[in-house]
């Protein structure tokens, strides 16, 4: 082809971005602090010369940073492509370390994990490792909140590896994590409890939100830094078997050179949320709470999904009857607001959601649902025209149905 | 406008002629089928193949996900008129319900005017309003399959390959600079794996043998075993009478177990029954009595036919191998072969001899 590639004709200026929970803004400071380590002679942090010194400083305050940050041992941090990455480490990574002496083992996750986790879990359970591997969900009350009673009843059987978010990035209950670990600790203290941070770290402070979990699972986008980098931050000494293998780098834990610039690009992020975070957190929350009131006034058959229950501040996620999702999203993208159905997917298409089953929300074609993510940035006229979009589109299309 | 684009390449260069002639164009790929055995139709490669060509033509794309309805209306009919012993057409049932309805009221709520295909077909502005045509490339031709559309949905679709030929179409992909030129055509059923009709049915309800049956003479000649696999004019897999003669299936019946079979001649129709009150004719169908052309399959031959008896047969000028129940039967003008002048669904078939 030549000249100019054509653009998809959709505007793409003077957009409403309610989709913070898929991927944050890009934040400037992050790209200025990452500049140094993307151009020019960067040298190779596991090497011996000055050059490769200056990286692995770079590196080594960066991951001294994010262990500060999240309440880490120093070096317990390990730089990972990203979340996804960092889950399937820790699922992976402490079950097959548990299995490789042909012990069996048990992995009780909950219900409403991201993919990363419940698929990894899920893997784990057919006969890939070198036991067998029993995969017990446990269950959410209907206000999407994990059930600690019943979560001590199944962990009392026994478990070898725990996981469980600390915030749920569909509906954005946040989870009892420390309620959680105070019961691992006395009912399977043997057992390794992960905690998907990655819908939570932007806004609450990990030391407290995920305080006694054992691995905290992180990832720099969703703070506004890049793309491809994420973390596994451990609290104690925790056995993990490589999902990469090679030169044994970050401590024979991720084999692979080291990128410098994304780890500081991580570092930063989670530097500047963790900064704002106590006045973003409740003037976002007061957005978020208007944008709901204006919505469940406005749209008919429209009800919020999450009532009564800690929620991440920035997350308004609605069901409505009789619509559907993908209607509603494509309506909302053509009046300029961008939103999700639920959690970002792979294919675009909106699949019923796992989330919502789990809370005894049936999905499906009756019953649309809506997730508007808000960042910091968002403005009190954005939450006003954010409403308007989504209460005209609930009406045309309940309209139409009739 | 909203173009449904499955990935292929006819569908592609559909979109690409209406961002040409100025349209506003979005393109959409339905996502029907997939789950573990991601193959076939609309599969993530497709979905894939689609969204890279909206990015070319400089138009959104978006992925609609209408897996239920397509479970709902097409598979698990299709699974229970096999177990039943007649032949379901799933192809034709996926046009009816899923694309020109589920897909098209979609549009309609989104505030779309028109849906456009990449099917080989022409919709065109004639005396009596909108008519459906056979597409340019004979060979390709896909107005069988469209052959029940109405005028008020005809009003709202297009069809912009369907004055093109083949040849014409991956020309023009090519030209353009889409990656979906040369992929191959999609064949068959498209959620099923190839060549496993009997195992994916097999796999839904239980498969049942079934005596071979004489027309003539009510002996048994052989055993089948998958009655329900079995289709009403198949020769293949039926094998030779005792006359060394090749064997034609009459008829199924399931609660029976038996095929009834018979040579050639003996299991020819020179009518056709018509189900009752599926017979549709378009405003552009000349004289009540002018002759037609019916087609029972998608890329079979169109025979010469009359309606008779108030429109509950249609008379054939010469005889053909029986058709299954159920089929669609799409009428052509014998005077203008190329204009759907009607549609209507097959009832049992009226055997000769009858």
């Amino acid at each position: 082809m030549t000249g100019e590639p054509p653009t998809d004709q959709s505007r793409t200026d003077d957009l409403l971005y309610f989709d913070h929970a898929a991927t944050a803004p890009r934040r400037p400071e992050v790209l200025d602090a990452m500049a140094p380590f993307l151009s020019g002679v960067v040298g190779n942090p596991t090497g011996s010369h000055r050059l490769a010194r200056v990286a692995r400083t770079a590196l080594d305050d960066a991951r001294d940073e994010v262990a500060a940050l999240t309440g880490s041992l120093p070096g317990g941090v390990v730089f990972t492509g990203g979340g996804t990455e960092s889950c399937n480490l820790a699922v992976f990574g402490v079950t097959a370390d548990r299995t490789r002496r042909g012990k069996d083992a048990r992995v009780c996750v909950s219900a409403i994990e991201h993919h990363a986790v419940l698929d990894a879990a899920r893997r784990l359970a057919r006969p890939l490792l070198s036991a067998p591997v029993a995969v017990v969900e446990l269950a959410v009350t209907p206000a999407g909140v994990l059930d600690l009673d019943a979560a001590a009843d199944v962990l009392r059987d026994g478990a070898d590896l725990v996981s469980v978010m600390t915030a749920n990035n569909e509906v954005g209950t946040v989870q009892p994590i420390p309620e959680l670990a105070a019961i691992v600790r006395d009912v399977a203290p043997q057992a390794v409890l992960h905690t998907d941070a990655i819908a939570a770290a932007p806004w609450l402070d990990l030391a407290v939100a995920a305080e006694g979990a054992d691995l905290v699972s992180i990832c720099a986008h969703k703070l506004g830094g890049p793309v491809g980098v994420g973390a596994l931050c451990s609290r104690r000494e925790v056995a993990l078997v490589p999902l990469v293998t090679g030169g044994g780098q970050e401590r024979g834990r991720r084999a692979g050179t080291p990128d410098v610039a994304a780890a500081v690009g991580l570092a930063v992020a989670l530097r500047l949320s963790a900064d704002e975070r106590a006045v973003a957190a409740s003037l976002t929350a007061a957005r978020r709470d208007h944008l709901a009131k204006l919505l469940a006034a406005g749209a008919e058959g429209l009800r919020l999904s999450v009532v009564d229950v800690p929620v991440l501040p920035g997350t308004c996620h609605v069901t409505v009857d009789g619509v559907s999702s993908e209607e509603l999203v494509f309506l909302c993208d053509e009046a300029g607001l961008c939103v999700s159905a639920a959690s970002s997917c792979s294919s675009g298409a909106a699949t019923a959601s796992h989330v919502l089953a789990a809370m005894g929300l049936g999905g499906g074609d009756d019953r649309g649902s809506l997730r508007l993510t808000l960042g910091a940035e968002t403005t009190d006229d954005d939450v006003e025209r954010a409403a308007a979009i989504v209460v005209a589109a609930v009406r045309r299309l309940r309209g139409a149905a009739r | 406008m909203l173009v449904a684009m499955s990935g292929g390449v006819d569908s592609s260069v559909a979109a690409a002629l209406l961002v040409e002639a100025g349209h506003d164009v979005v393109g959409c790929t339905l996502k029907l089928w997939g789950g573990e055995s991601d193959s076939g139709c609309c599969s993530a490669a497709d979905v894939d193949d689609a969204r890279r060509v909206a990015q070319v033509l400089g138009i959104a794309h978006h992925v609609f996900g209408l897996a239920e309805e397509f479970q709902s209306r097409v598979v698990e009919p299709y699974v229970a008129e096999h177990a039943r012993g007649a032949t379901p057409n799933p192809c034709v049932e996926c046009n009816r319900s899923i694309k020109f309805d589920a897909l098209t009221s979609r549009a309609a709520r989104l505030g779309f005017d028109a849906v456009a295909t990449g099917h080989h077909a022409r919709v065109v502005h004639g005396p009596s309003g909108w008519e459906l045509r056979r597409g340019a490339d004979r060979a390709k031709d896909q107005s069988y399959v469209l052959g029940f559309l109405d005028e008020p949905s005809l009003s709202r679709v297009l069809f912009p390959v369907g004055a093109m030929t083949k040849a014409e179409v991956r020309d023009r992909a090519g030209s353009a600079g889409l990656r979906t030129a040369l992929k191959p055509d999609s064949q068959e059923v498209c959620f099923i794996p190839r060549g496993g009709r009997r195992s994916f049915v097999g796999a839904r309800t239980r498969l049942t043998a079934a005596a071979v049956v004489e027309l003539s003479t009510g002996e048994q000649i052989g055993t089948i075993d998958a009655a329900q696999m079995v289709t009403v004019g198949q020769r293949r897999g039926i094998g030779h009478g005792p006359d060394g003669l090749p064997r034609f299936v009459a008829r199924v019946d399931v609660e029976a177990a038996t095929v009834v079979v018979g040579r050639r001649e003996e299991v020819a129709i020179t009518s056709l029954a018509i189900a009752p009150d599926t017979l549709r004719w378009s405003r552009a169908r000349p004289r009540l009595d002018a002759p037609l052309l019916v087609q029972t399959s998608a890329h079979g031959a169109a025979v010469a036919a009359r309606p008779a008896d108030d429109g509950a047969r249609l008379a054939l000028d010469s005889p053909v191998r029986p058709v299954a129940p159920g089929q669609l039967a799409v009428l052509y003008d014998a005077s203008d072969p190329d204009l759907v002048v009607g549609s209507a669904t097959v009832a049992k078939p009226v055997l000769s001899f009858a």
